[in-house]
């Protein structure tokens, strides 16, 4: 997997982002549409895409896209 | 495992009850906040839209009895051809006794007729269902009547997004008979009890009994309010456990069957909104023609009769007309508790949603 990739992934999966517009330092829960809703639909993908199933805690310690990435990659 | 096969029992009708009141998540701006923008987005991602709920003084019990006469007469069934009643639900009349004892005396059923409650949710109708075939399958039932309903917007607070706008009333009637046809009918049921608190109402019962502070709501850290005796739903958690357990649970029963997905016409889930549905349905790589979901924007998650609602709503023609088909029902929720069974529906003398007259 790459953060390029995961990235694309991201933006795909939050309303009102468009692609190309995040990087790998964007602080996602700054996101205007960031919300519980948002947190279903990036688990949602990060499930389909990366079979790494997150939870809510999950998104406690994390804050920018890289962060959120490296652990999906360690919980692989 | 609690994994069983039964041959020559059947579905021989279905009836779902609603209330006539309507909601719609259109009318409680008030409740987002003024947030146009994320009622947009619950409608378009969730599927949130309308929802019927019961006025005061309606109760699940109430829409079944509806239910279960319109089934009654719509079968020519008289009371002394029933050998049991179940029902299914959480919101019974009372804390005892049994919805299905109280619906036993108004429906004049023989003292010779069995009757109890099962208290489970989402995944009851498939319960209620492997019940009703137990208990015909090892004689002395012809025939069981099967009640699920529940009214859950009784239980939210209604200050509480995460829940309210969600959940819709409804009662069922479904009858379960003997049947000179080959019709086999593959059962597994689940439960994981380490998520009890995931979907939950804390208080009321007997470990936390009601107290003025029971009674009191609070806001918690997202702006919703609640009380202890409200309904409490840890949405993403519950998300979770459907997106992983539902998947395996259906292709874990189609092996038990000996059949393949694709050899199944219809997979009718537990309508818990759009959005999972769809995700189960993308996950098992299902023709999403053959999967309803389109329950909850009208009649809004109503827990134990949903199955019956997509049943009697979305495929009531399918079901009516013509020969028999091979469906998959499933339900999954607070317990949590998940079950699933692939049967032989249709030709139907009887599968249509009524709406409840208060005169009743």
């Amino acid at each position: 997997m790459s953060l390029e990739k995961f990235i694309e992934d991201f933006e795909d999966a939050v309303e009102d982002v468009e692609p190309g517009s995040l990087n790998a330092g964007t602080v996602f829960k700054g996101l205007r549409s960031w919300d519980s809703l948002a947190i279903l639909t990036v688990t949602d993908v990060v499930e389909m895409e990366y079979g790494v199933l997150l939870n809510k805690k999950s998104f406690e310690g994390v804050s920018t896209v890289e962060e959120l990435y490296q652990l999906v990659v360690h919980k692989r | 495992m609690a994994k069983s096969t039964f041959n020559r029992i059947q579905i021989g009708g279905v009836v779902t009850c609603v209330p006539p009141l309507e909601k719609c998540i259109d009318d409680e701006v008030e409740l987002f906040g003024g947030n146009l923008k994320q009622i947009a987005r619950l409608k378009k991602t969730i599927g949130l839209d309308r929802r019927r709920v019961v006025e005061a003084g309606t109760t699940a019990a109430d829409l079944c009895y509806a239910a279960a006469q319109r089934l009654m007469v719509a079968r020519a069934l008289g009371p002394e051809e029933i050998d049991a009643v179940i029902c299914v639900t959480q919101t019974p009349d009372y804390s005892q006794p049994c919805n299905a004892a109280v619906l036993h005396g108004r429906l004049g059923l023989p003292k010779t007729c069995a009757a109890l409650d099962v208290n489970l949710g989402c995944s009851g109708y498939v319960y209620g269902l492997w019940l009703a075939h137990m208990m015909v399958s090892a004689g002395g039932c012809e025939r069981v009547l099967l009640l699920a309903g529940d009214t859950i917007s009784q239980v939210v607070h209604p200050k509480d997004r995460s829940v309210a706008p969600l959940f819709g009333d409804g009662g069922s009637a479904t009858v379960v008979e003997r049947s000179e046809c080959e019709s086999s009918a593959w059962f597994s049921l689940e439960t994981d009890g380490k998520g009890f608190d995931k979907l939950i109402v804390p208080a009321g019962g007997a470990r936390c009994q009601s107290s003025a502070q029971t009674r009191a709501a609070v806001m918690d850290e997202a702006g919703n309010v609640r009380s202890p005796e409200n309904l409490f739903m840890d949405g993403a958690e519950v998300f979770n456990f459907s997106i992983v357990e539902e998947p395996k649970a259906v292709r874990d029963l189609a092996k038990y069957a000996g059949l393949e997905l694709d050899a199944v016409d219809y997979f009718v889930f537990h309508q818990a909104n759009r959005y999972i549905l769809s995700n189960i349905a993308k996950r098992l790589k299902l023709d999403p023609a053959k999967v309803p979901m389109r329950t909850v924007e009208r009649y809004g998650n109503q827990s134990s009769a949903s199955i019956p609602t997509a049943l009697c709503s979305e495929l009531q023609a399918v079901l009516t007309e013509g020969d028999s088909h091979r469906v998959l029902l499933s339900g999954f929720g607070v317990g949590l508790s998940w079950a699933s069974v692939i049967l032989n529906l249709g030709a139907l003398p009887v599968c249509e949603m009524i709406e409840y007259a208060t005169c009743e």
